[in-house]
């Protein structure tokens, strides 16, 4: 019974775009394969993850020898990263309707696979990745970065 | 400024030694799933290259460097240097569309069953991050169809919920007349565009 008061509740949070997991930064998407060790990095303190979970605006991901990991934007964007691997997610917008759009992706070293979602379809231009010598301009949709030697 | 041309120098001779690797930054475009090939700029300020084909490469050995010749990388390269993101790659997301009688909430009959069917991906799945968003044709006010594109999500989402979803992995949202499914010009009644897609991520 407490269950049909739950869940109106946890809708109409939802329906008003509160945070329920108490982070108010940008859900960026979430996490789909893991191969460890994986390493994710947000608010200053880096953690071991073993499992999936989300992840939003600002954090950054870290692979381990023979790690690897997979995610899936809120956009469809596909990023997976090789063994020894460190990127971060530094800006994400997905909202079409109020024409707020972009992703800029950070590879500071290892090997990435990426596949643009429908930002990179919306509005080219604002998606990036910047990798430590040169940025990748995204115009469609699958390709692979890789950053060595910093 | 002194400590900064010692350590300069320092690197200089450690380079020719060949203990300062330089970085390095090595861009592959590949072709989709379906075969189709897009294409990516790779750029400093040094210069840019675009690629357009499949397994055309560029190597930037240097912020003062320009992006180098483009050149077509083997498969085998390709695999070796690359395999394990490649393999780590997630499966694409489900897309599921559903459509609505018109100017209500209420679902067509041909759209009802597909409720079941996203409860069961989500069971498959157990996805974090399952997106319920309106879309509208590119008729009428903007506003009254960004409101109904909004109540056809929520009216999605407290199905999905009634039937067991978890609320707290859906994310619910209106695009409105951005992301068409049938592209048209603007004011355009296109009933095919007028739905609420699921992405179970």
């Amino acid at each position: 019974m407490a269950m049909h008061r739950v869940v109106p509740v946890l809708l109409a949070a939802l329906l008003a775009g509160a945070p329920l997991l108490g982070a108010e930064r940008e859900l960026v998407g979430s996490l789909r394969n893991l191969k460890g060790p994986v390493f994710l990095l947000r608010d200053g303190v880096e953690r071991t993850i073993s499992r999936p979970e989300r992840l939003y605006e600002g954090d950054v991901l870290r692979t381990g020898p023979g790690g690897s990991l997979g995610l899936l934007l809120r956009d469809d964007t596909s990023i997976s990263l090789g063994p020894e691997s460190r990127v971060a997610l530094e800006h994400f917008r997905f909202a079409p309707a109020q024409r707020e759009l972009g992703l800029v992706v950070r590879l500071f070293r290892g090997t990435m696979a990426f596949v643009s979602g429908i930002v990179a379809r919306l509005a080219p231009d604002s998606v990036k990745v910047e990798a430590p010598v040169a940025t990748v301009g995204v115009r469609g949709t699958t390709f692979l970065v890789k950053a060595e030697g910093e | 400024m002194g400590n900064h041309g010692w350590l300069a120098g320092l690197c200089l001779v450690l380079t020719l030694l060949g203990a300062c690797a330089r970085p390095r930054t090595e861009v592959v475009l590949m072709p989709d799933a379906d075969g189709r090939v897009g294409a990516v700029e790779v750029s400093n300020a040094r210069g840019r290259r675009i690629l357009d084909q499949p397994r055309q490469a560029v190597s930037v050995s240097g912020r003062d460097r320009a992006p180098g010749v483009p050149e077509i990388l083997s498969e085998a390269r390709i695999e070796a240097e690359f395999g394990p993101a490649i393999a780590a790659r997630p499966r694409a997301p489900q897309h599921f569309i559903l459509q609505f009688e018109t100017g209500t909430s209420e679902l067509t009959e041909a759209s009802r069953p597909l409720i079941g069917e996203i409860l069961r991906a989500i069971r498959e799945q157990a996805p974090l991050d399952v997106s319920v968003v309106g879309h509208t044709d590119t008729a009428g006010s903007e506003e009254l169809n960004n409101r109904l594109a909004r109540e056809r999500a929520e009216a999605v989402a407290r199905m999905l919920v009634g039937a067991g979803a978890d609320p707290g992995i859906l994310g619910i949202s209106s695009h409105g007349k951005a992301v068409l499914l049938v592209p048209t010009g603007d004011q355009v009644q296109e009933p095919r565009n007028r739905r609420v897609e699921v992405t179970v991520r």
